[in-house]
């Protein structure tokens, strides 16, 4: 396998990808087919800040928010079944037990968590302890501004939280979970160990203050471009989509069994911050995992950073293993 | 026929049919984790034949089986999402012939079916958990820090020239009794907990039904040479 130059480096060279929009399938069908999957993800966009923009304040509220992010994934789901993206990835039962289960987790025990430990709580003990207040300069600014700002300033993070993830070990135990799933699903993000998924969730956006409908149109945004990130539908997204926003196609990338095409695409919503920092690679990729698509079960999941941080600890400080015998040549 | 793979000791083969001895108790609860069934071959289908059939099935990442005469020992261990036996971790299938014709008695256990099975105890337990936790916090703690914030809620901050002119609603004053309450009681509600009780619930039911079906169908469609 030769693999594609792409500025310095080779990608696909272990594992099938493909590079370049020029490459990537198109939707096919009659014409209403096409026409609905090349502009439902921008109807949605746009329908959900409309929508957030003007709604009364009694409709406005969090509770709100949630009912529509629950029927979108319903909806969302339903579409993975009407035009798949490849038929590797097909929900079967058992993956929507698994990454349900990881849903709930999130819902449950990780909420829990958060209520502790979570980036609100400690930015929240932060400015209580040296008596600050939260940066307001954000909150004459237009709704639009307010809600990009809010987004940015996660996905900045992220951004760097994910790729250092992937650069530094002790990090990169924690997410390598993420990798080992063969395929992508609506619901697939959630998959991963809890300590994991407590380090993504980090922001700093609670040292900021901004309206609570900005907040909400920052919800319905992230939800309407980051929940492709992790789907088994096929769009044909347009060029500035693409161009913006992360995709299917540049997440199944950053999942393909090539290492290379591993190192890109780390951003959660806005794949410019990628293009800024030389990661972004566009296309995409059906083969994922890790270790040439092993399937982690849920128990190994849940303790696989701890007993790999083990191993590896053993292996670098503890005895050198008398029993192995290096072969003469 | 020897398998690919290591060969499982037959007398850990489990009984596949109703019986008296010290296991039979064990068939009130293990249909929870076991899905047992028997398919009639065709009549001139020999047994060589009919695994010959079967065999894609065990030709997957991570199986093992071991096949004798006329019966076919399996075990998986982190099977391929796309492996069309995915949810099954060991399983026993035999041919049995009697006056009405050759059986196939295939007999399989599912750690998944299982797990789907104990979830919603699991979620009822994180809702305690939750509620429990809610308790030791206590009120006191949530309404100490939210004092800090209170001659914020009071304030109105108003919304910016452009999102006046487009006509974006004003935002209301907070009615900070009714949110304070809301917002603690939300902080450590078990509801979620219960959903997720209940759609595992819910799931096992469609799980245990349609696997049943759904192998019932693959094992008849690939002995009848489909």
């Amino acid at each position: 396998m030769t693999g594609v130059r792409v500025g310095k480096r080779i990608i696909g060279g272990q594992s099938p990808v493909t590079i370049g929009w020029e490459n990537v399938p198109k939707v096919e069908g009659g014409p209403f087919k096409r026409l609905f999957f090349t502009w439902f993800q921008p109807a949605v966009l746009f329908s959900m800040i409309l929508f957030w923009y003007y709604a009364p304040n009694s409709i406005a509220k969090a509770s709100t928010a949630i009912g529509i992010g629950i029927a979108f994934r319903a909806f969302l789901l339903a579409l993975e079944w009407v035009n798949p993206r490849y038929k590797s990835w097909e929900l079967t039962w058992k993956e929507c037990v698994t990454d349900l289960f990881y849903v709930g987790l999130g819902y449950t025990i990780l909420n829990l968590v958060d209520n502790f430990l979570g980036s609100e709580v400690l930015i929240a003990n932060l400015l209580s302890t040296f008596d600050w207040d939260k940066f307001a300069w954000f909150t004459g600014l237009p709704l639009l501004a307010q809600a990009f700002l809010i987004l940015f300033i996660f996905d900045f993070g992220q951004y760097w939280m994910h790729r250092g993830m992937h650069n530094w070990y002790p990090l990169w135990l924690t997410h390598s979970v993420h990798h080992y799933i063969t395929q992508l699903n609506i619901n697939k993000g959630a998959v991963g160990n809890p300590v994991e998924l407590f380090l993504i969730g980090l922001g700093i956006g609670g040292l900021f203050d901004f309206l609570p409908r900005a907040a909400l149109l920052a919800g319905a945004i992230g939800m309407s471009i980051g929940v492709y990130q992790h789907i088994n539908v096929r769009f044909n997204t347009p060029a500035w989509w693409r161009f913006l926003f992360n995709t299917t196609e540049h997440h199944s990338l950053h999942h393909s069994q090539d290492f290379e095409a591993t190192r890109s695409n780390y951003a959660s919503n806005f794949i410019f911050i990628d293009r800024i920092f030389g990661t972004c690679v566009d296309g995409e990729a059906e083969l994922l995992g890790m270790e040439g698509g092993r399937r982690m079960s849920i128990r190994e999941q849940m303790t696989y950073p701890f007993t790999e941080g083990w191993k590896t600890m053993k292996e670098r400080f503890g005895k050198a293993d008398t029993t192995h015998v290096v072969p003469a040549e | 026929m020897s398998g690919q793979a290591q060969a499982m000791p037959g007398g850990e083969a489990p009984a596949m049919v109703a019986d008296s001895d010290g296991r039979s108790w064990m068939r009130l609860i293990d249909w929870i984790w076991t899905v047992r069934g028997d398919i009639l071959l065709p009549e001139d289908l020999s047994a060589e034949q009919a695994f010959a059939r079967l065999d894609p099935f065990f030709h997957e990442p991570g199986t093992r089986f071991d096949r004798s005469d006329d019966s076919l020992t399996f075990s998986k261990k982190d099977p391929v999402a796309q492996d069309k036996m995915s949810i099954y971790d060991t399983g026993v299938l035999r041919i049995e012939r009697d006056a009405g014709g050759a059986v196939l008695r295939y007999w399989m256990t599912s750690k998944s079916l299982l797990f789907c099975f104990l979830a919603p105890l699991l979620f009822v337990a994180f809702g305690q958990l939750i509620v429990g936790v809610g308790l030791l916090a206590g009120p006191g703690t949530e309404q100490a820090d939210k004092k800090k914030d209170e001659k914020k809620k009071d304030e109105v901050r108003p919304l910016h020239w452009i999102d006046k002119a487009l006509g974006a609603p004003e935002p209301e004053k907070p009615k900070k009794d009714a949110k304070d309450k809301k917002e603690g009681k939300n902080q450590f509600s078990p509801t979620s907990a219960y959903v997720f009780a209940g759609l595992f619930a819910l799931l096992y039911i469609i799980g245990r039904i349609l696997e049943d079906k759904l192998i019932r169908r693959r094992f008849q469609r690939s002995l009848a040479g489909g």
